[in-house]
């Protein structure tokens, strides 16, 4: 059978050698810099976990007693407090709803303003970026004390909480995503006549549109779970519920409320994977 | 000899190859005609197995492609060497690990994965860059290339397969008027200097023309003309082609059309 083949003797790879050493034989220089890193990492790694008492016994008693706990947690069981919690449930559900919608309204026009395409101005762009990168430094935990010493006990400094720190992480995503963008569908609304706005308006954000909203819809997942966490401080919600059960030692209604949140992160992605394909638009199947 | 027996492709309701017979003898240079949406692609993939077809069979010196799994089918890739409209390179990587992965049906994985390629594949695959005069570009990377200099690249990373059939997916459309003869040039070659198969599908008529032994034009999934290309006349290139005759024949149009018998509503100009 007739197949293509390369009959090369050792003439003909002295020959090629000679013509392109670097291909024949390429430089470790790029193996040993991986190596040296690699290295690097390791070392680092090994001595944190030196400096701040890692230690193989701790861990596996610490493991037994987790264990002791992981069978007390059966059958989970909420109790009499059941339409309570459900009610906690529904105020979560809704502080991570609010939240992650405050946050993205806010964010969009930071995230245009933030990206280099659209503001040309250094200093411009470079104070929003610093504006954002200050709101992201503070976690939404920290929010949530702060906003609960501000408004109050309960769910509005939940809200609060989670709309501030998703600002400022879907600002920096949504910029990033606008920098990302084609330049040419810009440039053709531009050839035209119009306005840099409209240049914004029906060159970018239709590219954009998908990216942000497939963003948007995890950040509601994250942030359901997180408004979990924020509860915890008094901003309403499970968290509030379950910290004080982990405190009483309650471990039956402990894993009924780990369930519960569950059940919720669950049915959301399933809801935001569907509605990501409606938004995006199923692969198009190629002839 | 490739053989393909009753072969068929459907998307949904749609069929994109239907009932195509074809037997193509080793070192032939066949090109696959037809406008867009006749099913072209289709058949080549089908050929390579990067699509399985719905129906039909396709044989190899005998040997039931269509039936191949596993490493087999792999070995099978390798023998039928593609090449894209898109060249399909890995922009990342340099030009050199481009051409290298034509070796990975017959390289150990843990060679492959680790880069650790031998003398033997790198000298291979500098040589076959060596053939289009591009091995001086080995180590840059190949999204840095121009077009032609690109698609030159992924003919020799076929090459580097040593295949025993080229199946050349629309390789031209997507280059200038030098670079298509260039890389025309170069299929030619490897098919008259080792004797290999070539299945090339083209849009134009001209080229199909001046390099193919034998053209195979199809419409809507079938094959409706099959011979030399001396063959092919102008009415059956107008029938396969339809209202897009004119434009790959390369024949200026009867009448120019003048701008005042372009229909344009009154108020529009108003």
């Amino acid at each position: 059978m007739t197949r293509a083949r390369f009959d090369l003797g050792s003439a003909d790879h002295a020959r090629l050698a000679a013509a392109f050493p670097r291909g024949m034989r390429p430089s470790p220089a790029g193996r040993v810099r991986m190596g040296l890193a690699v290295a690097a990492a390791v070392a680092l790694a090994a001595y944190a976990f030196w400096r701040l008492g890692f230690s193989l016994e701790r861990l596996g008693s610490g493991l037994a007693q987790l264990g002791h706990f992981v069978l007390m947690m059966f059958p989970p069981d909420p109790g009499t407090q059941l339409p309570l919690y459900i009610h906690a449930l529904g105020e979560t559900l809704a502080i991570a709803f609010l939240g992650t919608l405050g946050g993205a309204l806010l964010a969009a026009p930071f995230g245009f303003l933030a990206a280099k395409n659209v503001i040309p101005n250094i200093f411009a762009h470079f104070a929003v970026r610093r504006f954002l990168d200050t709101v992201r430094g503070v976690d939404r935990l920290i929010w949530a004390l702060i906003y609960v010493t501000v408004v109050g006990l309960g769910p509005f400094a939940g809200i609060l909480a989670i709309a501030t720190a998703s600002f400022g992480e879907l600002g920096k995503l949504f910029s990033e995503a606008v920098e990302a963008l084609d330049r040419k569908p810009v440039e053709g609304v531009v050839s035209t006549g119009g306005s840099p706005l409209e240049g914004v308006r029906f060159g970018m954000l239709p590219q954009v549109l998908p990216v942000l909203a497939s963003q948007l819809l995890y950040y509601f997942e994250s942030n359901s779970r997180q408004s979990t966490i924020v509860g915890i401080v008094g901003a309403g919600g499970l968290g509030l519920h379950l910290a004080e059960q982990i405190r009483v030692l309650e471990w039956q209604k402990v894993s009924f409320l780990v369930l519960m949140m569950l059940v919720m992160v669950g049915v959301i992605d399933f809801i935001s994977s569907r509605l990501r394909f409606a938004i995006i638009g199923k692969a198009r199947i190629t002839t | 000899m490739l053989v393909i027996e009753g072969l068929s492709r459907r998307f949904g309701d749609k069929a994109a190859v239907s009932d195509v017979n074809l037997q193509i003898a080793h070192g032939a240079f066949v090109g696959v005609i037809g406008r867009s949406g006749a099913g072209k692609s289709t058949l080549l993939r089908m050929v390579n197995r990067l699509q399985d077809p719905s129906s039909g069979r396709i044989l190899f010196d005998g040997c039931d492609v269509t039936a191949l799994k596993g490493p087999a089918l792999r070995q099978w890739r390798a023998q039928a060497a593609m090449i894209f409209q898109q060249f399909n390179l890995v922009g990342r990587l340099d030009v050199l690990t481009n051409v290298l992965m034509g070796r990975l049906a017959t390289v150990p994985t843990w060679r492959a994965l680790t880069k650790m390629w031998s003398r033997e594949d790198r000298a291979v695959a500098l040589s076959a860059l060596e053939q289009f005069d591009i091995a001086a570009l080995a180590a840059q990377r190949a999204d840095s290339l121009s077009g032609g200099q690109q698609q030159r690249v992924a003919i020799a990373r076929a090459l580097a397969q040593e295949p025993g059939l080229i199946l050349a997916d629309e390789p031209i459309a997507s280059l200038d008027p030098r670079n298509t003869k260039i890389v025309m040039d170069a299929l030619l070659r490897i098919n008259r200097h080792f004797g290999i198969t070539v299945l090339c599908n083209l849009h134009s008529l001209d080229l199909a023309r001046t390099y193919c032994d034998r053209l195979v034009g199809m419409a809507q999934g079938r094959v409706v003309f099959d011979g030399a290309p001396e063959a092919l006349t102008d009415g059956v290139a107008r029938d396969l082609y339809g209202l897009e005759a004119g434009e790959v024949m390369d024949v200026a149009p009867a009448t120019v059309p003048v701008a005042a018998s372009i229909p344009m509503p009154d108020a529009a100009l108003a």
